[in-house]
C-alpha cells in the first residue's frame, strides 16, 4: 500500500513546495481522514480533530524543510509526533516513557483460550471483536499502539514506520510484535480462540 | 526454542532472507508456531477492519483565499484605479470651460489656439469628432473613455453652430459632450459664445468620482493584506 506513487500527488507536492496554497489543501484533502483515524485511536476524538488541523497547518508551514518523497509518510510523522505530545502532556509526571523498555520478545505471555470459540482469523466482519479490537488497542502503551496502527491500518513499511516514529527498525519490530500479542491475548480471553493455522 | 519474537515480522514481510528462511523452516515442523502466526494474522486483519472514524468537519487549514476574495480585490483595484481616472478627467473637464472664459476667445472659429483646445479636450473627455478634419483632435480622441459616457449629455441632433445657445454649448462643453458630430468648429463657437457670459454650475461629479476611488483603494488595499497574511 503505497498511495504516494501517484503522478498526481508528486505534481501537487510540487506545486505545494513552490507555495501553491491550494495544491497543498488538495494533498491534505486527500490524507485528512487518514490522519484523523490515526489520530482518533490515538488520542480520542476529541482531541483528533485539533491534533489533526494543528499537524496539516504546521506542515504547510515546514514544507520548505521537506525534502522526503513521501508527503503521506511525512504528515503522519507530524500528527503522530503531535499525538503523543498530547498525550504526555495529560499524564502527571509527563517525562516517564509512555512505552516501558521491551524486555526479550520471544519471552511476551500468549494467553491460553479459557473456552473454545470464534477462531480469530474468522472475526474480521463481527462488531463485537472490532469493539473488542478497539478497547484493545486503547490499552496499548501510546508508542507501541502508533506503531501497530502505523502498521496494519496504514500499511506503512517497518523502514517508514522507523523514520515516522524516529526510532531504531528494531524497535518497530518489537512494538508491533507485542502490540499483536496483546490484542491478541484480550481478544482470547473474550472467548475467541486463535486459529488452528 | 520458538522463534515468537520473529513471527509478526515474519508477516509482514520484515525479516532479513536468513531469518526468514530459518523461520520458514522452524514453521514447517512446529504446529504451535503455526497457531501462532495464523492468529497474529487473524488480530492483524481485525486491526485493518476497524470502522474509519469521521471527522465532523474538515480539518483542512484554510490557507488558500477563497475565491470570492480574490475577485473582489480584483474587482475593486480596477474600480479604484477608474473611478480616480474618472475624477481626473471630470475635473479636466469642468475646469475647462473657466480657464477658456478667462482668456480671450478668438473671433474667428477655426482659430489654432481653440483648436488646439479643444484636441486637448478631446484627449481627455474623448470628446470624439470623427469628421473632424484636424490632426491634432483625430488620433488623440480614438478611444472613448468611460468617463465621457457617464457625463455625457445626450444631444442627438447637434444644432448647427450658430444656432446653438451659450448656455447650450457650455452644457456640452462642461460635461464633455461625445457627440460623434461635435466639430471643432462648435467648440470655438461654443468657447467665443460662453467667454465671459455664463459661470457653468458647479458640477460634484469630480468629487464624487475621487471618493468612490478612495473607498475602493481601501477596499482593495484590505483585502490585499488579508491575502498575504493568509
Amino acid at each position: 500500500m503505497r498511495p504516494d506513487v501517484g503522478g498526481a500527488t508528486e505534481a501537487l507536492l510540487d506545486r505545494a513546495r513552490r507555495g501553491d496554497a491550494r495544491a497543498f489543501e488538495q494533498l491534505a484533502l486527500e490524507v485528512q481522514r487518514p490522519l484523523y483515524r490515526h489520530a482518533a485511536r490515538m488520542v480520542g476524538h476529541d482531541d483528533a480533530e485539533d491534533v489533526v488541523q494543528d499537524a496539516l497547518l504546521s506542515a504547510w508551514k515546514s514544507l520548505a524543510s521537506f525534502e522526503g518523497t513521501s508527503f503521506r509518510a511525512w504528515v503522519f510523522r507530524i500528527v503522530t509526533n503531535r499525538a503523543l505530545d498530547r498525550l504526555r502532556s495529560r499524564r502527571r509526571r509527563p517525562e516517564l516513557p509512555l512505552d516501558p523498555p521491551a524486555e526479550d520478545d520471544d519471552a511476551v505471555g500468549w494467553a491460553e483460550p479459557a473456552a473454545p470459540g470464534a477462531e480469530l482469523a474468522d472475526l474480521a466482519a463481527d462488531r463485537e471483536a472490532l469493539r473488542v479490537v478497539e478497547e484493545a488497542l486503547a490499552t496499548l502503551p501510546a508508542e507501541q499502539r502508533a506503531v501497530l496502527l502505523l502498521r496494519d491500518v496504514e500499511g506503512f513499511a517497518y523502514e517508514e514506520i522507523a523514520i515516522i516514529t524516529s526510532t531504531e527498525i528494531g524497535t518497530v519490530k518489537s512494538r508491533i510484535h507485542r502490540g499483536r500479542v496483546a490484542v491478541r491475548n484480550i481478544l482470547v480471553s473474550r472467548g475467541w480462540k486463535g486459529s488452528s493455522g | 526454542m520458538h522463534p515468537f519474537g520473529d513471527l509478526s515480522a515474519y508477516l509482514d514481510g520484515a525479516l532479513s532472507p536468513e531469518a526468514r528462511t530459518s523461520v520458514q523452516a522452524h514453521l514447517d515442523t512446529c504446529a504451535l508456531c503455526r497457531t501462532r502466526l495464523a492468529e497474529l494474522r487473524g488480530t492483524a486483519r481485525l486491526i485493518a477492519a476497524l470502522p474509519m472514524p469521521v471527522p465532523s468537519r474538515s480539518l483542512v487549514p484554510r490557507i488558500s483565499a477563497p475565491v470570492w476574495m480574490v475577485a473582489l480585490r480584483t474587482f475593486s483595484t480596477v474600480a479604484s484605479a477608474a473611478a480616480i481616472l474618472l475624477f481626473v478627467v471630470s475635473a479636466a473637464i469642468s475646469s475647462f470651460p473657466r480657464t477658456q472664459s478667462a482668456g480671450t476667445a478668438p473671433a474667428a472659429a477655426p482659430a489654432p489656439t481653440a483648436a488646439l483646445d479643444a484636441a486637448r479636450s478631446g484627449a481627455t473627455s474623448a470628446s470624439a469628432a470623427p469628421q473632424s478634419d484636424q490632426k491634432y483632435a483625430a488620433p488623440t480622441s480614438a478611444s472613448a473613455s468611460p468617463g465621457a459616457a457617464f457625463n455625457v449629455v445626450p444631444s442627438p441632433t447637434l444644432a448647427p453652430p450658430e444656432l446653438a445657445t451659450a448656455s447650450d454649448a457650455t452644457r456640452r462643453l462642461d460635461t464633455g459632450s461625445a457627440a460623434p458630430s461635435a466639430s471643432i468648429g462648435d467648440f470655438a463657437v461654443a468657447s467665443r459664445i460662453s467667454s465671459g457670459t455664463e459661470q457653468p454650475p458647479f458640477n460634484p461629479f469630480p468629487w464624487l468620482w475621487l471618493v468612490l476611488g478612495v473607498a475602493f483603494a481601501a477596499v482593495s488595499f484590505i483585502l490585499g493584506r488579508r491575502l498575504r497574511s493568509a
